[in-house]
């Protein structure tokens, strides 16, 4: 058992496989969040969406009593009969609270059964690929929507480091001095995807759907690179993880209420930052193909987009690319605004002086929960706002956001010249 | 990065990127043809990974492989463009193909003698593979302590940039371009745009009204 433990020790010591190993981790667990949160944010998405819409539907069935004998039936009441056992008075606020629950009737399930009995049905569907397509692009095509944003994901910093006894862990999986970048370039590869799948089909319908998501995810590209410079010229560096430190020290960019941001001239930078965030967020919803911005899989002028001739699996990944570009949108966003890991108000620091690990872990959960708070607000924007005209889209694209941008890198650099 | 992982990569990345450039060549579906050159310029993004330079790695992949190249398969898919037939060769073609092919290869044979890896006539893979032991140490106690110091015959590691100051390759990217190289950069900000107003009054209707 020593022996054993020497070993590891021994081979943690090494630093070559000291980083091996950390980095193989930090990707298992980002790999593990995004999956999670894409399944996650599929539930989320039919919830809000019976929530907001007020359609009730599968999301809201439970498990029926009635299925159930050995429980009873509706008649024979077994919610009263529990009640009873626990000593509660039949029409009292505990006894509403469940009738409210609809507990008399079924045992709740929040809706979980629905999105795993339309996972398990899009795995046994049958697997049709038409006779007239381009095979080898049309099965290359989901593959390159969904393997992106996963690839995507190494430069997102989830927590701030640690100092071990064997070294230091920086908590991103690639800790690259080019983050921001990272990111577009290579989410912008999944236009090839959109394209392939659109051209391989050989159908008119779904190629006009991959030339509209080519075209606008090229022109959106363009915004958000431009929409995010203000932003890296305020903080002068273009590593997400000092990007996200400086944020914890010195207030989030979008609420710096602490360190040295209750300056005049962070509050002055607060406009241009806003306008920022505001085109960033709107690109990001472009970027990962959402209402208002799917035209590419717009159902009423295009039979069903670039995914019409799809089927079973190869459907959904599709779709699992675009909740996982939504992920790693909203990731993007949190990083860059609303502080990353940040806890804020200056706990970060006295965290981690008391215990590293703690602080880590804190930080980490916060970072899960500004994450789902934004893919809240995408599905909230999704179930609110009607579709926009293709024209529509490319106006506010070219002709309004590329502007404003240019003219927000302009304000802030005169702000950062004279506000001092 | 250890000397010999950094090496290994680089030749992988380049075997893939040569691979693929001949993919461009070779290939007859003009769709198959361009997506070779994406994936070429993604292993030469890598290789520029693999030498510190990540800015121009990445500008290379959000630039070419990310957008200009997206627009050439836009145009090959809308225009339908059918597979490339077998030209009949004309002797005239040949001679021009044959003093471009040796003309770049001059260049790159030049470019590849003048290597580090490369000096007195030898390969730098060989030499690796001679001196692979004291190339990696065994011992991570070993390795921790003395500084990773190739061989003389191996005649110096890939290039790469170091990174002084903790100034990043974009910094360093920026100066050079913001100063040394100014007036280059404003000269070819006007050629660009003069190609994008040449190519809006080319591509307007003119009203009738």
């Amino acid at each position: 058992m020593e022996c054993f433990w020497t070993w590891c020790c021994d081979i943690l010591r090494n630093p070559t496989w000291f980083y091996l190993l950390t980095t193989v981790a930090k990707l298992a667990l980002v790999f593990a969040v995004i999956l999670a949160f894409v399944v996650l944010s599929v539930w989320i998405e039919r919830r809000v969406a019976g929530w907001i819409q007020d359609r009730p539907g599968p999301n809201r069935a439970g498990l029926p009593l009635f299925l159930l004998r050995p429980f009873g039936s509706k008649k024979e009441q077994p919610l009263a009969g529990l009640l009873h056992f626990f000593g509660c008075p039949p029409d009292g606020r505990i006894a509403r609270l469940c009738r409210w629950l609809r507990l008399d009737r079924e045992i709740p399930t929040f809706g979980l059964i629905q999105p795993c009995l339309d996972g398990g049905k899009l795995f046994l569907k049958q697997e049709i690929t038409p006779s007239y397509v381009r095979k080898f692009y049309f099965i290359l095509a989901p593959m390159l929507v969904l393997g992106p944003p996963l690839v995507a994901a190494a430069v997102v910093p989830f927590s701030s480091g640690v100092s071990t006894t064997f070294g230091d862990i920086s908590m991103c999986v690639a800790n690259l001095s080019i983050g921001p970048l990272w990111v577009f370039a290579i989410s912008g590869l999944s236009v090839y995807g959109l394209t392939l799948a659109g051209w391989s089909s050989n159908s008119k319908y779904p190629f006009l759907g991959g030339l509209r998501a080519t075209a606008q995810l090229i022109s959106y590209e363009v915004a958000m690179g431009l929409s995010v410079i203000p932003l890296l010229m305020v903080f002068g560096t273009l590593n997400l993880q000092e990007i996200v430190t400086s944020q914890a020290t010195d207030g989030w960019t979008l609420l710096p209420l602490w360190g040295g941001g209750l300056s005049i001239q962070r509050w002055v930078l607060w406009i241009p930052m806003a306008l920022s965030f505001l085109m960033f967020a709107t690109c990001i919803f472009a970027e990962a193909n959402r209402t208002p911005f799917d035209m590419a899989e717009c159902e009423t002028d295009l039979v069903g987009g670039y995914h019409t001739e799809y089927s079973s699996m190869k459907f959904a990944s599709f779709f699992m690319g675009e909740y996982a570009a939504m992920v790693i949108g909203s990731a993007m966003v949190v990083t860059l605004f609303l502080g990353g890991w940040s806890i804020g108000f200056g706990a970060d620091e006295a965290l981690a002086t008391w215990n590293q690990w703690v602080a880590v872990i804190c930080q980490f959960i916060v970072f899960l929960v500004k994450l789902l708070a934004f893919i809240f607000f995408f599905v909230w924007v999704r179930w609110t706002l009607p579709r926009f005209r293709w024209d529509q889209v490319m106006k506010l694209c070219w002709l309004v956001f590329i502007e404003l941008a240019v003219a927000n890198i302009i304000l802030t650099a005169l702000i950062l010249y004279y506000v001092k | 990065m250890n000397p010999a992982i950094q090496a290994i990569l680089f030749y992988v990345f380049a075997f893939g990127a040569l691979l693929s450039a001949l993919g461009v060549v070779a290939l007859r579906n003009p769709v198959s043809s361009a997506l070779s050159l994406a994936c070429c310029l993604a292993f030469v993004a890598a290789i520029f990974f693999g030498a510190g330079a990540t800015f121009l790695g990445i500008a290379q992949l959000i630039i070419y492989a990310g957008a200009i190249l997206v627009l050439i398969l836009f145009i090959v898919m809308m225009l339908n463009v059918k597979d490339e037939q077998p030209a009949a060769g004309h002797w005239c073609y040949c001679i021009v193909g044959v003093v471009i092919a040796g003309m770049m290869a001059g260049t790159i044979s030049s470019a590849a003698l003048r290597l580090p890896g490369a000096t007195g006539g030898r390969c730098p893979v060989h030499v690796l593979i001679e001196h692979a032991n004291e190339l990696c140490p065994v011992s991570g106690e070993e390795q921790a302590t003395q500084p990773q110091t190739p061989p003389a015959e191996y005649g110096g590691m890939l290039p790469s940039i170091s990174m002084k100051d903790h100034e990043s390759d974009v910094s360093l990217l920026g100066k050079r371009l913001f100063t040394h190289y100014n007036m280059s950069i404003v000269i070819l900000s006007f050629a660009l745009l003069a190609g994008a107003l040449g190519a809006v009054a080319v591509g307007r209707k003119l009203r009738r009204d």
